[in-house]
């Protein structure tokens, strides 16, 4: 029978051929939790008696969302995460200021290869769809997984998408991964795993499939993976020791849509509030002030986005009245931007550098939103009070866009910078 | 668990957001949990008496997308409490699971489903075959019913209990 690569992933994990809508309990390979929910787990497994994790060797945590701590609460809950992980044995253990952001340094450092099945506390963990691994993302449910091994999947459909043509200048991957779920939208997406390949791919470095795997969660996809090809290999020589499984979907797979997409789009485009498919092109929004803009998230904080931004800063300064975040995603990431001196084009320009993981982006724990302020960043969501209070204006937008509207202390169209 | 429910029919269209529409906003922040705070908020910000109209076997039948939204379970935790049934023409991922977790006895992809009833008729739906059967109008419907798997969890009364029966099953209780 023809498959998806997501059908290969799942039923290679069950050991058997797959059919889309069954009900399955695949064990995943990997199982990572972040920082905000290890207590949450911990309290779970022992009201319901269980005193062993399933499997502690497939465990990763991260300290991402909450890496400073900036009150006795949350070095509390650090110091309890410590222990935890401790208790229970979990093998591979991220604590601050050590990988960073935990869609991430996974991939950097080798535990992430094609073919790979996941399963995440945490949305966005199918950035390693990148490498053609699917994550799935759970809630509250990763307390069965962590306890029994597994949870009920029902195996999805998929969407595929053919990337074409060639990007024209200051437009990035955040542009199109965000007026590409604006066109395909939440009825077309919602259930499905989204499958990228098609002509354009190998012009994509693994950065920027990141980025084009972690926007379409926002419209209700189960998770999103990439083709391999020799990006692919390249990106894993070094990090995984091979033979890597090539990962394509068989002709004459079934989809539930299939589109080609152009990656040729016209202009830099912005998510505008309340919603992150609620996207428009940068001149609908420009001129609008802000007060604060931000770079990072798991969308984008690759050493990739940090030259995008620093090539818009360098020799220029912040507006007066605006605040400007800079967070590398991972600690290598943070590494290679100062070795190439892009650290000290944002330090120089008046930005503040914060330790690699969520940034403010993890609901505004850190540099908050004041009420009425507008803010325009790389983040992934702009649901009002994603960045403290309801009363206040969050546009998302590339980190070109994100660095220009900074220096002009309004929103736009970052190719006057370039 | 008796899977099929006779009551009286609650029409709602397109696009509930389960936050707001369904159930208030803050319970959600609060991440409460009990049913007996939930149930009487259920359909608040769409009818503020629903709660104290419907009654346990009535039926609540959607249309597109219902319970769309940050996936949050308060909603149906809510349409638990009340002891109705859910009968949709989609559902979100998220909130499915949530209707399953919750223990909402659920026909979760009902094409045109809408167009076939309106609030007060008399419905029957068989949660376990797919059969629906609207008594006031003469219209009997047949839908693809949920997985047994997952009709399971929701006979035994959610996440919760589920979980329970699973460790205890394979042995990991200490």
């Amino acid at each position: 029978m023809a498959q998806t690569i997501a059908e290969k992933i799942l039923s290679r994990a069950v050991g058997r051929t797959v059919r889309v809508g069954e009900i399955i309990y695949p064990e995943p390979d990997l199982v990572t939790v972040h920082d905000w929910y290890v207590v949450n787990f911990d309290k779970a497994l022992q009201d319901l008696g269980v005193t062993r994790l399933y499997a502690p060797d497939k465990v990763l945590i991260s300290t991402d969302h909450e890496p400073v701590a900036v009150s006795v609460l949350a070095a509390e809950r650090q110091r309890q995460v410590r222990h935890i992980v401790a208790k229970y044995g979990i093998k591979h253990f991220f604590d601050t200021g050590r990988g960073g952001h935990g869609h991430l340094f996974p991939m950097e450092l080798g535990y992430i290869k094609p073919g790979m099945f996941v399963l995440a506390y945490d949305v966005h963990a199918n950035n390693f769809g990148a490498l053609g691994c699917l994550a799935i993302p759970l809630v509250v449910e990763i307390t069965d997984v962590l306890a029994c091994g597994s949870v009920w999947l029902k195996v999805p459909e998929t969407v595929r998408i053919n990337l074409k043509g060639s990007m024209r200048p200051g437009i990035t991957l955040r542009d199109v991964a965000d007026r590409m779920i604006a066109d395909v939208g939440a009825d077309t997406a919602d259930y499905t795993v989204m499958e990228f390949g098609g002509p354009a791919m190998g012009s994509i470095g693994i950065d920027g499939r990141m980025t084009l795997n972690n926007r379409p969660i926002e419209i209700g996809v189960k998770s999103t993976v990439f083709e391999t090809d020799a990006v692919t290999f390249e990106y894993l020589k070094g990090r995984v020791p091979p033979p890597y499984q090539e990962l394509k979907p068989d002709p004459g797979a079934a989809y539930k849509a299939a589109f080609d997409y152009d990656l040729g789009i016209l202009e830099p485009q912005v998510a505008a509030p309340p919603t992150p498919d609620n996207v428009v092109p940068v001149s609908q929004v420009a001129g609008r002030k802000v007060d604060h803009a931000f770079i990072g998230s798991c969308a984008n904080s690759s050493i990739s986005d940090l030259r995008d931004a620093a090539r818009i800063l360098k020799g220029r300064k912040i507006a007066p009245g605006v605040r400007f975040v800079v967070t590398p995603g991972t600690q290598l990431i943070q590494a290679q931007a100062a070795a190439e001196g892009l650290l000290a084009i944002f330090t120089e320009a008046g930005a503040m550098l914060t330790a690699p993981g969520c940034g403010p982006c993890a609901g505004g724990r850190t540099l908050p939103l004041a009420k009425g302020e507008v803010s325009i960043n790389t983040g992934t969501r702009n649901d009002h009070g994603r960045l403290g209070p309801r009363e206040a204006e969050i546009y998302l937008g590339s980190p070109f866009t994100v660095a220009a509207s900074a220096v002009a202390g309004k929103i736009v169209d970052p190719r006057e910078f370039l | 668990m008796n899977f099929t429910y006779k009551g009286r029919c609650w029409k709602f269209g397109d696009d509930i957001g389960v936050d707001g529409d369904l159930m208030p906003l803050e319970f959600a922040i609060q991440r409460e949990t009990r049913i007996e705070v939930l149930s009487p908020n259920t359909f608040k910000g769409v009818d503020p008496t629903f709660a104290g109209k419907a009654k346990p076997g009535d039926i609540v039948v959607g249309g597109k997308r219902f319970a769309q939204g940050n996936p949050h379970i308060q909603g149906l935790l809510g349409l638990r409490g009340l002891g109705l049934g859910l009968v949709v023409e989609s559902i979100p991922r998220g909130s499915l699971r949530n209707a399953v977790n919750a223990g909402v006895p659920i026909l979760p992809a009902c094409k045109d489903v809408t167009k076939s009833v309106e609030t007060g008729d008399e419905l029957e739906v068989d949660f376990a075959s797919g059969a629906f059967r609207n008594l006031t109008r003469g219209v009997t419907l047949q839908f693809q019913p949920l997985e047994q798997t997952l009709r399971d969890i929701i006979a035994i009364g959610g996440w919760r209990p589920a979980l329970e029966k699973r460790i205890a099953a394979m042995g990991l209780r200490r």
